[in-house]
């Protein structure tokens, strides 16, 4: 993974002590408090509910077991003992002093980490696909131009006081786990005809109140081009984004407004004159940043290890796990390795301090030192060799981290909802307890095949509900909370909204709903079919007949 | 208001902000009217464009983002100073229209006006402003250390436009 040198440590270094000075200033009263809000929101510090919230930065979903055993000490030291995985592979720690921050953040810091640009409106933390480099199918890790556009975007004097908020992600290839379709920019690496590998742009996704998929600007652009690109893209926005509204103030609101042919002119026209220039990337450069996602060392005899088919044959518990919990190496003789931050009646996401610890000792001993979050809020050893899995598994199992559940109606995205978040129309933890209880038989979930379940506590929709096969919002009424389904809605290849189900349903009604949506999908599903694939074919109206119909 | 040029406190600022409302109560814009160098906004000067330019005085210009900036940088060569206003601290357009002003050639004084205070003015610098108006009530000796605070950059700035791969 990318490792510091001395320009990357000064500037964390420097910035820590900036925004010990700038604490200090507006506990002494000199500066502002408007101005102060928006200066900590661009070191990550938001103030919610019941305390200051803390979201450190994890660039691309990449950790060491160093840092990981930090965010733990952290949790232990300056926190409640856990902390949560968010859908943009950051971490958020819920309880954290306000006058304590610069000392984490020092601490961050002597660990290659910081929370620099992980609120605010400004450049975000570039995701990525959490199986980069190790899947088949891919062109080129993506993580070596996620780097690129992580020093571009760090600091950047010109777009630190965007319209509004910036995200960025990346894919390697043709599958998409970075939900980059409905991010500001989508980057997806792709070949030409004359068997080149750039980027096809998207620009002007994202969901909130008003969900928008990406849409093409680029069908390529050649790799070199790629920052300056970039830049004009920011340019345009940063000059032309609505600043009066804050909830027109997104790019997709700028690109809607315009229309994609009209912003692409513009931006070609901003890019005349950066093209070719400085920020052009070189060979060097390039080849540099890739030299830090080089495939590992890899046992070239680890296919040849029987001892795991025979653990699978003997454990069924086990063979389960790995059925549901890994997924295809592109090496002969290992496995990827899903962390599942999904067990029973705990919130999605959340993690102790000692299973991070643990996770840590895992991917030192098993995983080459590196772990990866996800965009759907779990954890990833990426490199386990198939004899080591069994260990993995009974570690993992006795910490509560192998439900397996991956993939499954349980693997749900949920944001906090009104239990720390301020801005919560309703309470989502519950309603995911609730889920929980219900659909307990996990046989039954295999049956019926990978579903995408996300809940948001409102319309912000920081848990992506929009783009799930089933999501869930809470809405308030008159003082009480409700909930409103959306089915057919995809964060993948083939991104999609969903289409609203019909009037909101009560908090205790909602797992009843669910049966009754899956019902229909058993009864109309023609053999193994998933449940989106059913949906495009049948529609809404058989899950709105179940679902409303008058009882007789 | 201080005047920092160059990071330091510049005490004598030869450059007057004549508001509209003067400027719409005067008959003439000869010098008689108005004396030295008059900084006017850029509505202001495209309407009375040869008058302002007959003056013997320098001519600076203000705008913000909501201005026709094709029209600026197209005035650019005849104004010796062009002051980007910040209507709020939030409004970042400033720090483009200045990359901008830089890259059409810009030589003059680019100062930053309005809502502009010690946390933004290394970025400001970075992007091309060489002038920074600071009112009374934001401003402290201190903030002249602000331009240090950071000592490393991965993009370039305007003094050195390399991004760090290049250096
Ligand atoms: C608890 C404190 C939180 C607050 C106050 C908060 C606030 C917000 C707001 C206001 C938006 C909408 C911004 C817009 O549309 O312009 C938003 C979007 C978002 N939030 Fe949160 N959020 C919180 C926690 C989280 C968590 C825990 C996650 C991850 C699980 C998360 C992930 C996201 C994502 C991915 C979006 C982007 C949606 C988009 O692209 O439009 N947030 N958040
Ligand atoms: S969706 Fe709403 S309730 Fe949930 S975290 Fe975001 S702002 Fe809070």
């Amino acid at each position: 993974m990318y490792q510091y040198n001395e320009v990357d440590q000064t500037l964390v270094d420097e910035r820590v002590e900036q925004y010990r000075d700038q604490t200090r200033r507006y506990l002494a009263g000199e500066l502002p408090e408007d101005e102060f809000l928006v200066l900590r929101l661009m070191n990550g510090l938001y103030i919610q509910r019941y305390a200051p919230m803390l979201r450190v930065a994890i660039p691309y979903g990449l950790i060491s077991s160093e840092q990981l055993r930090k965010l733990a000490h952290i949790a232990r030291t300056y926190d409640k003992g856990y902390a949560h995985f968010t859908t943009r592979t950051n971490i958020q720690f819920n309880w954290p002093k306000l006058e304590e921050v610069p000392d984490i953040l020092a601490e961050l810091a002597q660990v290659q980490m910081h929370a620099i640009q992980t609120s605010g409106n400004c450049i975000r933390n570039t995701t990525t696909d959490p199986y980069s480099g190790v899947y088949a199918g891919e062109l080129e890790d993506p993580r070596a131009y996620c780097e690129i556009i992580r020093q571009w975007s760090t600091l950047h004097p010109e777009f630190a006081y965007l319209p509004r908020k910036f995200k960025i992600a990346v894919t390697g290839g043709a599958e998409d786990r970075a939900a980059s379709q409905v991010h500001d920019i989508g980057l997806h690496l792709v070949q030409n005809d004359a068997g080149e590998i750039g980027f096809e742009v998207l620009v002007g996704g994202g969901l909130g109140r008003t969900p928008v998929i990406g849409k093409k600007i680029r069908d390529f652009l050649p790799k070199e081009h790629l920052l300056t690109y970039l830049d004009a893209i920011l340019r345009v926005y940063n000059l032309k984004g609505r600043r009066d509204n804050k909830y027109k103030a997104r790019i997709k609101i700028l690109v809607n407004a315009l229309g994609a042919d009209e912003f692409r002119r513009l931006v070609e026209e901003e890019w005349e004159y950066s093209r070719g220039g400085e920020l052009t990337l070189t060979d060097a450069e390039i080849a540099r940043a890739k030299s830090f996602f080089k495939p590992f060392d890899y046992d070239a005899n680890a296919a040849a290890d029987t001892s795991f088919e025979q653990q699978r044959a003997s454990d069924s518990a086990f063979n389960t796990w790995y059925e549901r919990n890994t997924v295809d190496h592109k090496v002969p003789g290992y496995r990827i390795a899903i962390v599942s931050l999904k067990p029973y009646l705990k919130p999605a996401g959340d993690i102790t301090d000692t299973q991070m610890e643990l996770v840590a000792d895992l991917a030192e001993k098993y995983s080459f030192g590196e772990i990866r979050s996800t965009h759907d809020q779990n954890l990833v050893l990426a490199d386990v060799k198939k004899s080591d899995l069994y260990a993995v598994w009974q570690a993992l199992d006795s910490n509560n981290l192998a439900r397996p559940n991956i993939g499954t109606l349980l693997d749900m995205i949920v944001c906090p909802g009104f239990d720390f978040c301020a801005l919560a129309n309703a309470k989502t933890l519950n309603i995911a307890d609730q889920i929980n209880e219900r659909f307990d038989d996990l046989d039954h979930l295999y049956d019926l095949g990978d579903i995408q379940l996300n809940m948001s506590g409102c319309i912000n929709a920081c848990g992506h509900h929009h783009v799930a096969d089933i999501g869930i919002l809470g809405v308030d009424k008159k003082g009480e909370d409700w909930y409103q389904i959306t089915l057919g809605g995809s964060s993948r290849e083939d991104a999609s909204l969903g289409k609203v189900l019909g009037k909101s349903v009560a908090a205790d009604d909602v797992a009843n709903t669910l049966e009754k949506i899956l019902e229909v999908f058993v009864e109309q599903r023609q053999e193994e079919e998933l449940f989106r694939d059913t949906f495009k074919r049948v529609g809404i109206d058989p899950f709105k007949e179940n679902v409303y119909a008058v009882a007789h | 208001m201080p005047l920092l040029i160059n990071q330091k406190i510049v005490e004598n600022d030869s450059w007057q902000l004549v508001d509209i409302e003067a400027l719409e109560q005067l008959q003439d814009l000869s010098d008689a009217d108005i004396q030295g160098d008059i900084i006017v906004p850029l509505a202001f000067y495209l309407e009375h464009r040869d008058q302002l330019l007959s003056r013997s005085g320098r001519l600076g210009l203000q705008v913000n983002g909501d201005d026709d900036l094709a029209a600026l940088y197209a005035e650019q060569a005849n104004v010796a100073l062009i002051a980007v206003e910040f209507p709020t601290f939030r409004d970042g357009r400033g720090f483009s229209i200045a990359r901008q002003l830089v890259r059409i050639g810009f030589a003059g004084e680019i100062r930053a006006v309005g809502d502009v205070a010690r946390d933004r003015l290394a970025h400001m610098q970075s992007c091309g402003f060489n002038a920074f108006l600071i009112p009374e009530d934001r401003f402290s000796e201190e903030d002249l250390s602000a331009f240090a605070e950071v000592s490393v950059n991965y993009q370039g700035t305007v003094a050195d436009p390399r991004p760090i791969f290049r250096r």
